[in-house]
C-alpha cells in the first residue's frame, strides 16, 4: 500500500486542478489570470493618431525629409501612419485628412470572428483606397450592404464618450456624394 | 514604389552544395491527446532515423549530427517558451548547439533555410531540421484569436481576430481583377483534399464535390469552410547532409537550395513596384498586365500576388539554375492554407503568368493526371494533401513539405502512404480506394512556405542527386 506522510500542522490548501479524462490520457485545464493577465499595451510615437480618431480627426503621417530617395521632401501619406520614414529613417511629419473619403479597394464579410472579437458580426471588413495615401487602410463598415469593389465611404469615428481608444473608432460609411 | 539597390538583389552563393537523405513525420489530428509534444517529435525524429534505408544504424546517424534547428510558429499555442530546449533534450542531443526559428507560417521553410546554410557554411556535416505546433490546448476559436495575432496587433486584429478574414479581400480582389470563377477555387479543395485521401498522416481527408464546397458554410466571404486550413497537431523533420556524408547515408540524397523573401506583415501597406521577373520571363510579357492594373487601379503584388514569393523564387531559381519552371519542376506543395493562397502562388513562382493563375489551374497540369487529357500534369501540386487536406501544424508544415517532395523524388511515395502498416499505426485502416499518388521519375520538385498574408516566404528546390 502507498503511504503518505503529511508534515506536521498539515500542508498549505491549494485548489485543485480540474482535469479532463480522453482515452489514457489527464488534460489539465490551465485558466489564465482575469484581469492579473491585461497586457499593457503603447501606442508610443502614434498616440496622436488615437487621439486624434477620439476628436474626429483623421491623422497621417508623411515623409517631407528633401533628402529621401523615394518621397524627395513631399511624400505621400501613410495610413496607418508612422513614426519613421522607412525609406530614409528620419521622422516623419503628421498631417490631417480633411473629410477623409475614399473607395473600397476590396472587402470581405465577416460571418464570424475569433474570441474577444468586438465587433458584432456579420458586418463588411473593408480596405479603403484615399487619393493622397500610398497605403490602403484596412477598416469597417457601418450599415447596410450589399458593398461592391468601388463604392465609395467617408469616413466617421467614435468620438468621446464611444471612443475605444482603438482602431476601431475609425470606421466608413457609403459616401452618396457631396461635400 | 520599393526600388532595389543591384547589390540587394545578389543570388545568395553557398560554400558547398546542401543535400537532404531523410524526413519523418507523425500524423496530424485536430486534438492529440494521446501524446505530449515532445513524445509526437520523438515520433517523427524515429521515423527520419529509421524508415529512411539510410545505410548506418539509427544510432549511428545521430551520432553524426553536428547542429539542430527548431520550428514553432507560436509560444502562446505551446505555453511553453524554450520549447526548443525541451525537445532537444527529450530527443537526446544535449549538449549539441540548437536554435529556434520563428516566421509565422513560414517557420518550418525558415527552419530549412537556417539548417541548409549550417551545412553550406561548413558548421555542420549534420543538421537535424524537426518542427511541430500543438493548437489543441485552446478552443478553436481562440486558437483563431491566437493566429489573428499574426496581423498587426494596433491596426487588424480586431477587424476579425480570424485569419480567414485577411485573406478573404485578398480571395475578393484576385477574383475581380481577373475574373475568377468561384468554382476554380472550389475545384482547389476539392482536388487537395481528395489527394489527402492517400495519405495516411492526413488530418482532414474527404472526397467532396466542387457544389458542396460552394455550399458550405462561408467563414468569411467569399471563403468557405473546405476552402481553409484546419488547426493541426503534430511533428515533422528533415535531415540535411554535407555531399559526402550524403551519400554515405543514402543511396537517394536530393539535392537542396533553398530561399526567402519578405513583405510586409500588413497586405495594404504594400507599395506598388515593378515585377522581379523569372528567368524565362521578360518585361514585354508583363506590359499588358501593367496597363489592366492601370484600368483598375491595380498595383503589384497588391491584393493579388505575394512579393515574398516571387523574391524567394527569383533566388532559388538562379541558385538552381531553373530556367523555366513548368519544364524544370516535376512537382509542387504550396501553402495552401486557404484555396486562394494556391492559387495566388501559381503566378508568384512563375508556374503560370501573372493574370493567368486561373488558366493554369484550369488546365489540368496541377493534377497528377490531367482530368481533362487522362496524360500526366505537368507539375502536380499538394499530392501530399496539402494543408487543407493533410495538415498545418504551423511550425512543421515547410519540413513535412520538403519530406513529401523527397519521398516522391525517391520513389518513395507509396512506401510511407501505402504500407497498410503506415495506416494502422495511426489507428487508420487503408482506404479500399488508395491510389498511389507517386509521380513517375520526378527530378525536381519545389515546396513553398508561406507566412501571415505574405509577410515571410521560403522557396525550396530538392533535386534528385
Amino acid at each position: 500500500m502507498p503511504t503518505t506522510t503529511t508534515p506536521a500542522g498539515g500542508i498549505p490548501r491549494i485548489a485543485a486542478s480540474r482535469i479532463d479524462v480522453v482515452g489514457e490520457s489527464w488534460i489539465l485545464r490551465v485558466p489564465r489570470f482575469g484581469d492579473e493577465g491585461a497586457h499593457f499595451h503603447t501606442y508610443g510615437l502614434l498616440t496622436p493618431y488615437f487621439q486624434g480618431l477620439r476628436e474626429g480627426r483623421l491623422r497621417a503621417t508623411c515623409c517631407l525629409n528633401p533628402g529621401c530617395p523615394v518621397s524627395h521632401g513631399a511624400g505621400e501619406l501613410w495610413l496607418p501612419p508612422r513614426a519613421d520614414c522607412p525609406d530614409c529613417h528620419q521622422p516623419m511629419s503628421w498631417k490631417e485628412i480633411e473629410d477623409p473619403r475614399g473607395y473600397v479597394y476590396t472587402y470581405t464579410y465577416v460571418e464570424r470572428g475569433g474570441t474577444g472579437l468586438e465587433l458584432p458580426c456579420p458586418y463588411y471588413q473593408i480596405d479603403v483606397k484615399i487619393e493622397g495615401v500610398c497605403t490602403i487602410v484596412k477598416s469597417y463598415l457601418s450599415g447596410p450592404g450589399p458593398v461592391r469593389i468601388g463604392d465609395k465611404v467617408k469616413a466617421c469615428f467614435r468620438t468621446g464618450k464611444d471612443a475605444t481608444h482603438t482602431c476601431l473608432d475609425l470606421f466608413w460609411v457609403k459616401d452618396s456624394g457631396g461635400a | 514604389m520599393i526600388e532595389f539597390g543591384p547589390a540587394n538583389l545578389r543570388v545568395p552563393r553557398w560554400t558547398r552544395p546542401v543535400y537532404m537523405v531523410a524526413a519523418g513525420t507523425t500524423d496530424f489530428r485536430k486534438r492529440y491527446p494521446e501524446r505530449k509534444l515532445e513524445e509526437l517529435c520523438m515520433m517523427a525524429f524515429r521515423m527520419l532515423l529509421e524508415e529512411n534505408d539510410l545505410k548506418l544504424d539509427p544510432l549511428e546517424v545521430k551520432g553524426h549530427i553536428n547542429f539542430a534547428v527548431y520550428g514553432e510558429f507560436a509560444d502562446h499555442f505551446q505555453d511553453q517558451l524554450l520549447c526548443e530546449a525541451k525537445v532537444h533534450d527529450y530527443l537526446g542531443l544535449d549538449p549539441l548547439p540548437n536554435v529556434g526559428v520563428k516566421t509565422g507560417g513560414a517557420t518550418g521553410g525558415s527552419a530549412m533555410l537556417v539548417g541548409a546554410n549550417t551545412i553550406a557554411s561548413g558548421y555542420s556535416d549534420c543538421t537535424l531540421v524537426l518542427g511541430w505546433e500543438r493548437m489543441d490546448e485552446v478552443k478553436t476559436w481562440t486558437g483563431n484569436y491566437y493566429i489573428a495575432t499574426a496581423a498587426c496587433k494596433d491596426f487588424e486584429t480586431r477587424l476579425a481576430r480570424n485569419y480567414a478574414s485577411y485573406y478573404a479581400p485578398m480571395a475578393r480582389r484576385f477574383q475581380e481583377m481577373y475574373g475568377v470563377d468561384e468554382r476554380l477555387r472550389a475545384e482547389i479543395a476539392v482536388k487537395n483534399r481528395g489527394y489527402a485521401c492517400c495519405s495516411p498522416f492526413a488530418q482532414q481527408p474527404g472526397r467532396h464535390t466542387i457544389e458542396e464546397v460552394l455550399q458550405g458554410e462561408i467563414v468569411s466571404d467569399p471563403l468557405r469552410f473546405l476552402e481553409c486550413c484546419a488547426m493541426s497537431v503534430g511533428s515533422s523533420a528533415a535531415l540535411l547532409c554535407s555531399e559526402e556524408l550524403a551519400f554515405r547515408l543514402s543511396d537517394k540524397p536530393a539535392r537542396l537550395f533553398i530561399a526567402g523573401g519578405s513583405h510586409t506583415l500588413r497586405t495594404g501597406d504594400r507599395r506598388p513596384m515593378r515585377i522581379p521577373l523569372l528567368p524565362h520571363e521578360t518585361e514585354e510579357g508583363y506590359r499588358w498586365l501593367y496597363q489592366e492594373m492601370r484600368k483598375q487601379d491595380g498595383r503589384w503584388p497588391g491584393f493579388e500576388s505575394f512579393g515574398a514569393s516571387r523574391f524567394a523564387a527569383y533566388m532559388v531559381y538562379r541558385m538552381a539554375d531553373i530556367q523555366v519552371p513548368i519544364e524544370a519542376l516535376d512537382l509542387v506543395e504550396t501553402h495552401d492554407a486557404f484555396t486562394i493562397s494556391d492559387l495566388q502562388t501559381y503566378g508568384d513562382v512563375g508556374l503560370a503568368l501573372y493574370g493567368q493563375e486561373q488558366e493554369y489551374v484550369r488546365s489540368g497540369d496541377c493534377y497528377l493526371k490531367n482530368p481533362h487529357t487522362g496524360a500526366p500534369g505537368r507539375c502536380p501540386a499538394n499530392l501530399s494533401g496539402g494543408l487543407l487536406g493533410t495538415m498545418h501544424a504551423v511550425g512543421a508544415t515547410g519540413i513535412f513539405q520538403c519530406g513529401e517532395v523527397l519521398w516522391q523524388l525517391q520513389g518513395k511515395y507509396d512506401t510511407f502512404h501505402g504500407d497498410p502498416e503506415s495506416w494502422r499505426r495511426y489507428g487508420k485502416t487503408k482506404p479500399v480506394d488508395w491510389e498511389s499518388l507517386q509521380v513517375k521519375n520526378p527530378r525536381r520538385g519545389l515546396a513553398v512556405s508561406h507566412a501571415g498574408v505574405g509577410s515571410h516566404v521560403t522557396c525550396a528546390i530538392l533535386e534528385k542527386a
